[in-house]
């Protein structure tokens, strides 16, 4: 196969700018070191290569900003709260409301913690990525893997610290089920549960990944037009001008998106162990 | 030879497989509206289950997408 495209000012120099432009854009959205060039092959497990990188740095400023943000807010906790109080008594609100106790109904609320947990980190993260200079931490496999492996295990503990471990297997297969079909159908359920990680970080890395391709694409057709002024340039750059506007848009809404879908996904997950028996 | 066929798969394994998933989710997003139309009252229960129908379709494409870097990787 091919080499991969060429990265400017990496190694060698790409043959067209558009070319060149889009292969520093993937290589500045991909996991680099803070310190050096670039992570050699087998560093992700290697613990003795820890290092911070651009998208953990940007993480870590997250989760101080989720801090700071819920210690600010509750530092004069009143009753009729106001400025930044009222808007972290607005977000929990609507975590603990809308996803935890909408899906699993009154019981939900004991689930608020790691929900909350979930969602404002997600979210921090994401908005934090619109921030020009910033990376979001949830844009990489990494970290969503991690939480869709840390949901997987917490939504399988409460089913099996409810039902019993047996119960909780049993309840793979609906009853009423044709005895023929019951391996076939079991099978089928390990399987979905095994995909539901993988979904839930896949979910999230593309969509914030994907969505930062396509912001810098449009911010690459801008400067190139300017750069190279042609007729065709007439067209492109407006187009490219008022995508890059609408996309941004978009991506804001996409981020509080993904953190409620993400979410609302656990809840989901967690209301489906809860009541593994009665299905 | 491989590697070009390759990625041209990627490339078909995404498209075609965003196809579904848009049908999806158009039909989904249309059946709320005309759910939430008829029984306004329903709408914050529609729109929740709406979304995790969503979230459900999306996977879908999903899948594709990874599909797409794994043969974008074949040699």
């Amino acid at each position: 196969m091919t080499a991969p495209v060429p990265v400017a000012g990496v190694e060698g120099a790409a043959a067209d700018p558009l070319t060149a432009a889009i292969g520093k854009l993937t290589h500045e959205l991909s996991v680099l070191p803070l310190q050096g060039e670039k992570l050699a092959a087998g560093d992700s497990f290697n613990l003795a290569a820890f290092t911070l990188t651009n998208y953990t740095f940007w993480l870590i400023l997250a989760v101080l900003l989720v801090a700071v943000f819920f210690i600010l807010g509750a530092r004069r906790a009143s009753l009729v709260p106001k400025g930044i109080g009222n808007l972290a008594e607005a977000g929990v609100e609507f975590v603990r409301n809308s996803i935890c106790i909408d899906v699993m109904g009154p019981e939900g609320a004991k689930y608020f913690p790691f929900i909350g947990t979930i969602f404002f980190f997600v979210l921090f993260n994401n908005l934090l990525g619109n921030v020009p200079p910033a990376l979001p931490g949830t844009g990489t496999v990494g970290t969503t893997f991690t939480w869709g492996i840390i949901v997987f295990l917490v939504y399988n503990a409460i089913g099996i610290k409810k039902n019993g471990a047996l119960g909780y297997l049993k309840s793979f297969i609906p009853s009423g089920t044709p005895g023929w079909l019951k391996p076939f159908m079991f099978l089928l359920e390990i399987i979905s549960h095994t995909l539901r990680p993988v979904t839930l970080g896949v979910r999230l890395f593309a969509n914030m990944y994907a969505g930062h391709i396509m912001l810098g694409v449009f911010a690459i057709f801008c400067a190139l037009t300017l750069e190279h002024f042609t007729a065709v340039g007439l067209i492109v750059l407006p187009l490219s001008f008022v995508m890059q506007v609408v996309l941004r848009a978009f991506e804001l809404f996409v981020a509080v998106l993904q953190a409620y879908i993400f979410s609302i996904l656990t809840a989901v997950y967690i209301n489906g162990a809860l009541h593994a028996s009665e299905h | 030879m491989i590697g070009s066929l390759s990625v041209l798969g990627a490339g078909l394994a995404f498209g075609l497989g965003a196809i579904g998933p848009g049908i999806g989710i158009g039909l989904i997003g249309g059946k709320t509206i005309e759910a939430m139309a008829r029984q306004p009252e329903m709408a914050g229960r529609l729109q929740t289950t709406m979304f995790i129908a969503l979230g459900m379709a999306e996977a879908i494409a999903l899948l594709g997408f990874v599909l797409a870097f794994v043969l974008y990787g074949v040699k």
